[in-house]
């Protein structure tokens, strides 16, 4: 008897340990959670895979957003993130370095900037024109009636305002005033006007912009630029050159005077200002001031797994293929 | 034979665990105990000023439909079927809105979203198939969803109630920055000069 029980015995122990756990959420891993800029989706995809196989009892989880929404999981939504990566470094000090209701600590009261990107004028081989444009023309290929532009949402997406950014400091740089209008402004019901002052250019939104004719198209996020794109759906997108290039897109590169990549211009850069239609977030102002593309990462004082967190960000940080091709540049 | 019944009871007992083990987060089919929304309070303002608790605004005509909403990094969540408020029957009840005066929506973690009057009769959103290609857009609107697929709407959903954009189509997907979640004021602005 006892002989013919101990497979059933041993079948019950086995069973009991492994069964049901298949789809189970808790593997035994530690989980590491990363929460990041959605233009650094997929380098960090690539860097989950290679850190889970040097270390096995972790389980990388990145969620993506826009930097600002990046940073409000944190903030305002109290969500436990082990790192923290967006794509601009000033929003962590203004976002913040300031006291958590919970634990009464800053949520964290330092950064790591880790490497650059620049905006670029993505294309294909759908795109009219493309074999014409170039770093000289394009202004002029982009304000063509016939050719289709788009940009992200400025409301949600940072690339969306420095697309705004671009086309304004172009104006200074090429000595034509008129470039802003041509290509965006005159697109929109009301016009966008671009203001010229002391400080600078600054374009007001709208609360709603309502582009007036094809030649602008607005969508949430890169994405679905890219999407448009790729389907012959819009000529020509505004985006990060790490975004065009993962996707295998041409791109028109643009001068280092406008495409906000380069700290020696950061002066420069400053000149261009946008103000949003609406305060979306009440712990950041509407307006944003041009600035250099610097990525930055943190670990939040109230991350669930601080020292995982900081040998995540070291390895990153260490990380051999930032600048390839895809990925962001190095600082 | 003797030993046919031993092995029947254990071998019995390892399905049981089997089906038991290691589950112990699992969502029981018993049912969510429902959330306590009764200090909530819904502002709502135009030319009046209104304050309305969960059930007043339960009382209000609703109306169902299809939601599913896509984020900018393009995850998806739904689908769902919402019901609600139409946002224009809050507006009305405000005082009525003007060509020029939009909606604003905002809720206590700080998140603020605007409509126009456009907007408000279900014109120009951008619209997706579940393979997030873009289609030619059905009629819309936009309803304060306070219950969604049967149920209150959960904390982490939203609840009590959020912004969802709905359609009589199933399938049809908006982009969801405009689904505000935990919506406590409604206040329409006039148009600027």
């Amino acid at each position: 008897m006892n002989r013919a029980i101990v497979p059933v015995i041993l079948m019950l122990i086995f069973c009991t340990l492994y069964s049901g756990c298949s789809t189970h959420p808790n593997t035994g891993k530690i989980p590491l959670k990363v929460v990041a800029a959605g233009s650094l989706l997929v380098p960090f995809s690539e860097l989950e895979s290679q850190y889970e196989a040097l270390n096995p009892d972790i389980d990388v989880q990145v969620e993506g957003h826009g930097s600002i929404q990046a940073i409000r999981q944190v903030t305002d939504l109290y969500r436990k993130f082990d790192v923290v990566a967006v794509a601009d470094e000033s929003l962590i000090p203004d976002l913040m370095y300031r006291p958590s209701r919970e634990t009464g600590k800053n949520f964290t009261d330092w950064y790591v900037p880790f490497a650059r990107n620049e905006m670029v004028i993505a294309y294909t081989e759908k795109s009219l024109y493309h074999t014409e444009i170039n770093e000289t023309n394009w202004p002029e290929i982009l304000a063509k009636p016939d050719v289709r532009v788009g940009f992200s949402n400025p409301m949600l997406d940072a690339a969306g305002y420095r697309a705004l950014m671009v086309t304004m400091l172009a104006g200074d740089y090429y000595g034509d005033q008129t470039i802003f209008p041509r290509v965006i402004g005159n697109h929109f019901d009301p016009p966008l006007v671009m203001e010229n002052s002391a400080q600078g250019y600054t374009v007001r939104l709208p609360e709603v912009p309502h582009p007036s004719d094809q030649h602008i198209v607005i969508r949430d996020g890169s994405i679905f630029l890219l999407s448009l794109l790729a389907a012959g759906g819009i000529d020509y997108a505004f985006e990060y050159r790490s975004v065009a290039e993962a996707q295998n897109l041409s791109y028109v590169n643009l001068p280092p005077e406008i495409n906000l990549a380069s700290t020696d211009y950061e002066d420069w850069y400053a000149k261009s200002h946008v103000i949003l239609g609406f305060p979306r977030f009440s712990s950041i102002g509407q307006e944003r001031g041009g600035r250099p593309i610097v990525y930055a990462m943190t670990v939040p004082s109230d991350a669930t797994h601080p020292d995982e967190g900081q040998k995540f960000l070291q390895f990153v940080l260490g990380h051999e293929k930032i600048g390839e091709r895809g990925w962001p540049a190095s600082l | 034979m003797k030993l046919t019944i031993p092995v029947l009871l254990i071998s019995f007992l390892a399905v049981g665990f089997l089906m038991a083990a290691g589950c112990s987060d699992t969502k029981s089919p018993v049912a969510e105990a429902a959330p306590d929304y009764s200090d909530w309070r819904l502002t709502l303002k135009g030319a009046s000023e209104m304050v309305f608790t969960l059930d007043e605004l339960r009382n209000l005509p609703s109306v169902n439909g299809h939601g599913y909403c896509v984020s900018t990094t393009g995850f998806r969540f739904g689908p769902y079927r919402c019901k609600g408020v139409d946002l224009r029957v809050l507006a009305s009840m405000a005082g009525g809105m003007e060509p020029g005066d939009t909606i604003w929506i905002s809720a206590p973690d700080g998140y603020l979203w605007v409509f126009d009057l456009d907007q408000m009769e279900g014109r120009g959103f951008v619209t997706f198939n579940e393979g997030l290609a873009e289609i030619p857009s059905p009629p819309l609107r936009i309803i304060l969803m306070y219950e969604q697929d049967g149920k209150p709407l959960s904390y982490n959903d939203g609840g009590p109630a959020r912004i969802a954009i709905i359609s009589e189509e199933p399938g049809v997907i908006t982009e969801g920055s405009a689904w505000v979640k935990w919506v406590d004021r409604i206040e329409i602005k006039e148009k600027t000069a």
